[in-house]
């Protein structure tokens, strides 16, 4: 990092503080606080949606997953649209003319209080652990590129974060949220331009394109059914709506957001706007990871992008040879890539299969790096390497704050919203008739805690290990239950409180069978949860009907 | 208070609205099967 650098990441910060500080004036109560006062436009809140969900980690490690895995990520949200559409037209009107807080009191309303306390510890379960791993996450890869220690990055974000958000609540966050999001774009054009710009003068756009594809990188579409292929076309399409009809219909970080629209069709055009914007979003950044590994076809990778990693896998006795097979194959590499361009027909045929065998060779070489090094995810440092690597001054900078950008907003929303249940499902019920200012003093007060929990929590995380990757599929294990219970309230006329309780316990049972004793990819979970819920909720609420009319 | 239930600013309705995201998506699905395929 150069001065001018540090220069931009620090404006971009101070700006986000300040920003959020400004925009949280006239917050004067819970309505105010949580909800915004119900006076949000659409784009601001469609953007602060976008911003939630996409943490730091997605971008960081979303580009490095396009450079080993190819492009194929980006069918995880074809569902996504779908799923917007169903939303709007159910949850949206209903939730606002419920008037609630939280999407778990809608269901006091519709059920019984247990099943309100049922959902809302799930959510504080699950989403506690995410905000936690949310901080942790991309402090861990900043702190290796940036050679800062975990602790400083985790608690700079995490402080600005609870700075803005105590004081400003919701409002503050969705209007920051819009800004951090404005400058992510920003960030990621940048990128793009860059990394094509650094590919050698004689390869072309569409050149790039072609090595991408001859690697297997430019794969946005598999139409094989697998269901334990974690990426497909299928998987996407069903596995990914539920997923994502849970996570933006049941999930609190994300209702909270178009909860505090202006009007259900503000709401509406909120979510409208992600289900056009989110997937060509995903696929520019997949694209960025897509050229950044074709220009390192042609520039000489580390072996090992994790830094630390590839110092430990050096004073290995193992190290020259697997140093000396992995130049062999990026030599030939490039060479077949340079002919593959330059000639068509038979004689560019047999170079694409020259380039695979190297590609093939190569791939090796990493895995058997990576055995060397131990337990790490080398993607996740693919991008940020290269960008600190071979951008210029002022980019990396701007590109950090892009990553600190993308994890306040996905931290800011988690942990209002982490806080919003606390004290209005759980809190408020165990202490009703307080006065509005008591309420909003604890709201700020559980602002402050679930703030500084994740901070806690993050700096433990060096300690969680392979537990991350497991933490991650947590939301998955919950989410289909989640839906399955919404689902129930909305569609079931006939659901009974004890049906959806019973359904929901059932659901989970069937999705943690599925975890513990399958191989069936986690996408699927949410199908499998809400379906058992949907079958079990609507059974019983038959029988406890005759019951009780008996 | 009961919420203002609005129009869309745009086709009329929202079922218009829900139909031209669904034809998007179909278009945007096909577009990326068309372009891994052209350089596959």
């Amino acid at each position: 990092m150069r001065t001018l650098d540090w220069a931009v990441l620090v404006a971009s910060i101070l700006y986000f503080i300040a920003y959020g500080l400004y925009r949280a004036r006239g917050v004067n109560s819970t309505h105010s606080y949580l909800l915004a006062g119900k006076t949000m436009p659409w784009y601001a809140i469609g953007l602060s949606i976008m911003a939630t969900q996409a943490s730091a980690i997605t971008f960081i490690s979303t580009t490095g997953q396009a450079y080993s895995d190819g492009m194929r990520f980006v069918q995880f949200y074809f569902g996504l649209p779908v799923a917007m559409i169903l939303i709007s037209m159910t949850a949206v009107p209903i939730f606002h003319r419920a008037n609630v807080y939280t999407a778990y009191e809608y269901l006091e309303q519709r059920f019984d209080r247990k099943t309100r306390y049922l959902t809302s510890v799930i959510f504080l379960l699950q989403r506690g652990l995410g905000a936690g791993i949310a901080l942790y996450a991309p402090s861990v890869v900043l702190s290796v590129i940036l050679g800062w220690s975990e602790q400083a990055t985790t608690i700079l974000m995490g402080v600005v974060v609870i700075l803005f958000t105590v004081v400003g609540g919701v409002k503050a966050i969705t209007w920051s949220d819009f800004q951090q999001m404005i400058l992510i774009f920003f960030g990621l054009i940048v990128s793009l331009v860059m990394a094509i710009q650094l590919l050698p003068a004689n390869v072309s756009f569409v050149d790039a394109i072609r090595v991408a594809a001859a690697a297997g990188r430019i794969n946005p579409v598999v139409t094989t059914f697998d269901l334990n292929d974690r990426y497909n076309v299928w998987s996407g399409l069903i596995g990914g709506m539920f997923l994502a009809l849970a996570y933006f219909g049941t999930d609190q970080s994300q209702v909270q957001r178009y909860l505090s629209g202006s009007s259900i069709a503000q709401s509406r055009l909120s979510l409208i706007f992600n289900a056009v914007a989110k997937i060509p979003m995903q696929f520019f950044i997949l694209f960025i990871g897509a050229m950044v590994f074709v220009f390192h076809v042609f520039e000489k990778p580390p072996v090992l992008f994790q830094p630390a990693d590839q110092k430990k896998i050096e004073a290995r006795a193992e190290y020259p040879a697997v140093k000396q097979r992995f130049d062999a194959a990026f030599e030939a590499r490039r060479q077949a890539a340079y002919s593959m361009i330059q000639y068509d027909g038979a004689a560019g045929d047999s170079f694409r299969e020259i380039y695979r065998g190297a590609q093939k060779e190569l791939d090796a070489a990493r895995v058997d790096a990576s055995k060397l090094a131990g337990p790490s995810n080398d993607v996740n440092y693919v991008f940020l390497r290269f960008v600190t690597t071979y951008l210029p001054a002022g980019v990396v900078g701007l590109v950090i704050a892009v990553v600190f950008a993308a994890a306040m907003s996905t931290i800011s929303g988690e942990v209002n919203s982490l806080a919003t249940v606390t004290v209005m499902d759980l809190y408020r019920a165990a202490r009703p008739g307080a006065e509005d200012s008591h309420y909003l003093m604890a709201s700020r007060a559980a602002t402050l805690f679930w703030g500084a929990y994740a901070i806690v929590f993050a700096g433990y995380g060096s300690r969680l290990g392979s537990l991350i990757e497991a933490v991650n599929i947590v939301g998955s294990l919950f989410y289909g239950g989640m839906l399955g219970v919404f689902v129930l309230a909305f569609y079931v006329r006939r659901a009974t409180a004890t049906g959806a309780f019973i359904g929901v316990l059932a659901g989970e049972a069937a999705i943690f069978y599925c975890f513990w004793f399958t191989k069936i990819s986690f996408l699927w979970y949410n199908v499998i949860g809400c379906v058992v819920v949907i079958l079990v909720g609507y059974l019983l609420s038959g029988a406890s009907r005759r019951y009780s009319d008996a | 208070m009961i919420p203002r239930d609005d129009p869309p600013p745009f086709l009329g309705t929202w079922n218009r609205v829900y139909a031209a995201v669904v034809i998007y998506l179909a278009l945007l699905v096909a577009g990326f099967y068309c372009f891994g395929r052209a350089f596959a």
